[in-house]
């Protein structure tokens, strides 16, 4: 008896010693603990929030149930989503329950289906453009049509409503480009709400269907649609019967991620939707946050819950595409479709739309930047002020000084680079360490929960991700200011870094480490001398995607930052609220040069770059 | 002295049995061929051995160490079991050239700069890629890659060499070139040789032992022509050879050593070497190719099926009463399909119980 027991014991010692010897396994371990602690319990103590009483308005609204600040309620639900009828006349669609929840969501769910189905067509068709036709100027395409996803998803949406606005609409106190030069006076439809919205999500997010259907077309073995040319099959039928079928999957896919990212999207219908009060779940949580923040925690929840339900319809979609890799092989002979006569127009019909969406806005924005009394585009109007003046008291914009001469700029600048670089190298090299665990391991239980675990905070939208953390940080005393934002914004960067560290390793054959291994080189020389250089520029672009990402983050941060002058993003939103139209067009146009700056810069000198990090 | 003994090793991957409780013993500067299908474990059993995997259950020492013994938790890492190994892929290190490959272990054993540059020019010598010395992997043939890759694998000099399908990327004739060399390599090196493969004649012309597997079970253990001629049972028989083992299935009444032999039509005598260890009467009558004689005095007619002349010989598909036969005549020759033709059985044949699927006698088998 005391033997056998000595001996289980010594063997379970033996197989948890080797167990630990490797470092995969402690990875995982790791990185298990610190994500449940990193995403689940935050998301605990939110759905916490949605059942308890807060100061303010809700403890007074409370207060005929009994309750107080702290106690346990369902009031928030029952007000939320159970108050169809308020009494009187007043009817369905002036109850709470329509106003708060209902409409935004029908609001979210017409604004997300329109823009995923922009972006699919758009990105869609210049992907099988570029790969499969003999297009013109294919360079200049590709590479200026990956601008609109490395710019502020919002720099559309302002560029958007300072060239429409006019006064006869929304709040609107003066006249874009459009009103004041060409007498043209926009309605409210085409300026502000769900039509503005949409297009200006689904031309930001249409890069990304670019990337991930080109990505599949690029692959395709080439001998597929051959094969069906030999059979005599005409052009137009390959593309409906092989070419679509194939792609579908990837389209699928891409339309889900599309479609959650446009869902929790903020700035955008800030900027265009509240002018007209066209709220949309995101807009309207952070409306509730200020008074009934229980009602917004519940918001936050669906929103996650919307964000499982696309993840684990993705997870069945990419996993049916596993069928469609086989056949995906390396024939580089791709036989392009010859546009002839169509070539040249529809070439140039596509650089036209790049320049409208991708360089006008920049144009825009200097030129808005540079004028003193709004509408007026002569170049008496016009000064340098906003940029490097001094004793700009008169103005009454709230700042003395030009941006480039304002300590409050530059260190917010400043801020933001560090908070960038920080995120970055965090989320990137967890990315890689998560990557390398998952590979090494894959196929246990273990390795599959930590995978889904770094993926969740991308379902998270970022401001119900910021909400959450706002209220695990009142528990935790030294989570405050830079150590929070760059905490949040590396989680919530993570799924990018994972997806390319995971995509890296696996790439990778494991015979390549091993090789190493099998002559004493410790980890951590495997590491950085044999894995990292040989994936480097995936590495990279796992680095380079959060940092881009957290450069032009607005609705992760808002509500999070101590003073909204902390960073670039939340100082542009204050000067936008307050109307001081040129420092902010200044400030963002500041913000877009850093990040295209940032990009080029690394992809230059390191091959990085964004579209081998987004893998979907 | 014996070198390398597994005692008991299992693997389980879940549920999965990936290597089911095996027993091995390979001797000092042996040559060892571990070979089956794909999925038998044979990997597996290598990867153990090296330490790249940690085996479920049982023991392994290498010259004389444990190395691994799972009662009493011992698992030594791979590098310091003194072992290399030489993967399927070749797994170069793309990023490095020829010398930063085959340098790069060594640096970590902490030799200094000299003796390194030395060593691999011995290598590199050794091997005949002397020239590709400052080229990168992607620069290379399979071929010269495969050369890389085993110099870098006998850089440090390893008393036991693993080696995974090494030659299974390579061209037909560039694989012929290579097993002579590693044949070569075996005895210049003086260190023991485990080689993975799915390749019959790859097992039957490099090794000095075959173990065979299915399914994670070991079949056979033995030199390799002693398992051609003796197969331990159809498996075996049926994966040794090529072309394969004719099988027919047929009954036998047995009388001490001699068995009367009833099979696909035919009838025969079968004067075995040992007494016949039969239960029932069931059996499978086993002969190769070879020891089918096509000869104008042979007992028995046969059609000719079709034929595959390879100008060394001549593999022949006979059709006996709805029997089909495989023969291998030596020579360039070739008959008309559906000619009449002679043959007879010379030599050996086996006996295979087919319940079991066991060997139960090899002996000779004379037609009636």
């Amino acid at each position: 008896m005391e033997r056998t027991r000595k001996l289980q014991m010594r063997r379970l010692l033996g197989a948890t010693r080797a167990y630990l010897s490797k470092p995969a396994n402690i990875i995982l371990l790791v990185f298990f603990a610190a994500l449940c602690f990193l995403t689940l319990y935050p998301l605990l103590t939110m759905l916490l929030e949605t059942v308890t009483v807060h100061s303010g308005r809700e403890a007074r609204a409370v207060r005929g149930l009994g309750q107080s600040t702290g106690d346990f309620t369902w009031y928030h639900f029952q007000k939320l989503l159970g108050t169809f009828d308020d009494g009187g006349e007043a009817g369905i669609r002036l109850s709470n329950s329509w106003i708060q929840f209902v409409e935004p969501l029908l609001n979210t769910l017409a604004v997300s289906v329109t823009a995923s189905a922009i972006a699919i067509l758009f990105g869609g068709t210049v992907a099988f453009l570029i790969t499969r036709t003999d297009i013109k100027y294919k360079k200049f395409v590709s590479s200026v049509f990956v601008f609109p996803y490395v710019m502020p998803s919002w720099t559309l949406a302002l560029f958007w409503q300072t060239f429409f606005k006019n006064v006869n609409i929304g709040t609107g106190t003066s006249n874009g480009i459009m009103a004041s030069v060409f007498g043209i006076f926009a309605p409210e439809w085409l300026v502000y709400g769900y039509f503005p919205i949409s297009l200006v999500l689904g031309l930001h997010y249409a890069p990304f269907a670019y990337i991930l259907i080109g990505g599949i077309l690029r692959n395709m073995d080439a001998n597929l649609e051959e094969a069906a040319t030999i059979l005599k099959t005409s052009r137009l039928r390959i593309i409906r019967r092989i070419t679509l079928p194939i792609v579908m999957p990837a389209m699928l896919s891409t339309f889900l991620l599309v479609f959650a990212s446009s869902m929790s999207a903020y700035a955008v219908p800030v900027f265009l939707g509240s002018p007209v009060r066209y709220y949309v779940l995101s807009t309207k949580m952070k409306s509730l946050m200020d008074t009934y923040s229980g009602q917004a925690y519940i918001i936050a929840a669906i929103m996650i819950l919307f964000g499982v339900a696309i993840l684990l319809l993705n997870q069945r979609v990419t996993n049916s595409r596993k069928q469609f890799t086989t056949v995906t092989g390396k024939s580089g002979q791709i036989s392009l479709i010859r546009l002839r006569k169509a070539n040249r127009p529809i070439a140039i019909l596509l650089v036209v739309v790049l320049l409208l969406v991708a360089v006008l806005p920049l144009i825009t924005f200097a030129l808005e930047s540079v004028i003193i009394k709004a509408g007026d585009y002569s170049l008496s109007n016009m000064t340098l002020d906003f940029w490097i003046g001094r004793d700009l008291d008169y103005l009454d914009q709230g700042d003395s000084t030009g941006i480039l001469l304002s300590t409050k700029v530059w260190k917010a600048l400043g801020f933001s680079l560090l908070l960038a670089v920080t995120c970055s190298l965090a989320a990137g090299t967890s990315g890689i360490l998560v990557g390398y665990g998952v590979a090494k391991r894959r196929g246990s239980k273990l390795a599959s929960w930590v995978n889904s675990l770094s993926f969740f905070p991308y379902l998270m939208p970022s401001l119900a991700f910021g909400a959450i953390y706002l209220s695990m940080s009142s528990k935790i005393p030294w989570l405050r200011g830079f150590a929070l934002l760059a905490l949040v914004g590396a989680v919530k960067y993570l799924p990018f870094a994972s997806r390319s560290g995971v995509n890296a390793m696996l790439q990778l054959s494991g015979e390549i480490e091993e090789a190493a291994l099998i002559t004493g080189v410790p980890w951590w020389k495997r590491m950085t001398r044999v894995i990292f250089p040989i994936q480097k520029s995936t590495f990279l672009s796992g680095y380079l995607l959060p940092m881009v990402s957290c450069m032009r983050e607005l609705s992760l941060f808002v509500l999070l930052v101590p003073t909204s002058n902390t960073i670039l993003t939340t100082m542009l939103m204050q000067y936008s609220e307050k109307g001081w139209a040129q420092f902010g067009n200044a400030i963002n146009l500041l913000i877009i040069v850093v990040v295209l700056l940032v990009n080029f810069t690394v992809n230059k000198l390191t091959g990085a770059s964004i579209d081998k990090g987004v893998g979907g | 002295m014996p070198e390398i003994i597994l005692k008991n090793v299992t693997k389980r991957f879940g549920k999965f049995v990936a290597v089911d409780n095996l027993n091995l013993v390979i001797e000092n500067n042996a040559f060892i061929t571990l070979l089956g299908p794909s999925g038998c474990g044979k990997t597996t059993t290598l990867r153990m051995i090296a330490g790249l995997e940690t085996p479920t259950e049982g023991s392994i020492s290498i010259d004389g160490k444990v190395v691994f013994d799972a009662d009493q938790g011992i698992n030594l890492p791979p590098n310091k079991r003194d072992v290399g190994f030489l993967f399927q892929n070749y797994a170069l290190w793309p990023h490095m050239t020829v010398y930063q490959n085959i340098a790069f272990g060594l640096e970590n054993l902490k030799w200094d700069k000299k003796r390194i540059a030395d060593r691999v020019h011995e290598l590199l010598g050794m091997l005949r890629i002397e020239q590709f010395e400052k080229r990168y992997p992607s620069e290379l043939s399979g071929g010269q890659q495969q050369r890389v890759a085993i110099a870098r694998t006998l850089a440090p000099g390893p008393k036991v060499l693993f080696m995974d399908e090494p030659l299974s990327n390579l061209d037909a004739k560039l694989r012929m070139e290579m097993r002579t060399e590693l044949k070569r390599l075996h005895r210049d090196t003086d260190s023991t040789f485990v080689y993975v493969t799915h390749d019959q004649l790859e097992a039957m012309t490099l090794s000095t032992r075959v173990c065979i597997m299915d399914t994670g079970v070991l079949q056979q253990y033995v030199p390799p022509l002693e398992m051609y001629a003796n197969p331990a049972n159809l498996f075996v028989a049926d994966f040794m050879g090529n072309p394969t083992m004719n099988f027919i299935d047929g009954t036998a009444d047995v009388k001490g050593n001699t068995a009367e032999v009833t099979f696909g039509g035919l009838k025969g005598s079968f004067a075995a070497d040992a007494s016949i260890a039969l239960s029932g009467k069931e059996v499978v009558v086993g002969i190769r190719p070879e020891y089918i004689r096509i000869d104008d005095d042979g007992a028995m007619e046969a059609a000719v099926y079709s034929t595959l002349p390879s100008g060394m010989e001549t593999t022949v598909r006979l059709n006996v009463n709805g029997t089909q036969l495989t023969a291998v005549v030596f020579g360039d020759v070739d008959y008309p399909v559906d000619s009449k033709v002679r043959f007879d059985l010379t030599k050996t044949a086996i006996l295979f119980d087919k319940a079991t699927g066991k060997n139960v006698a090899r002996g000779t088998l004379k037609l009636l």
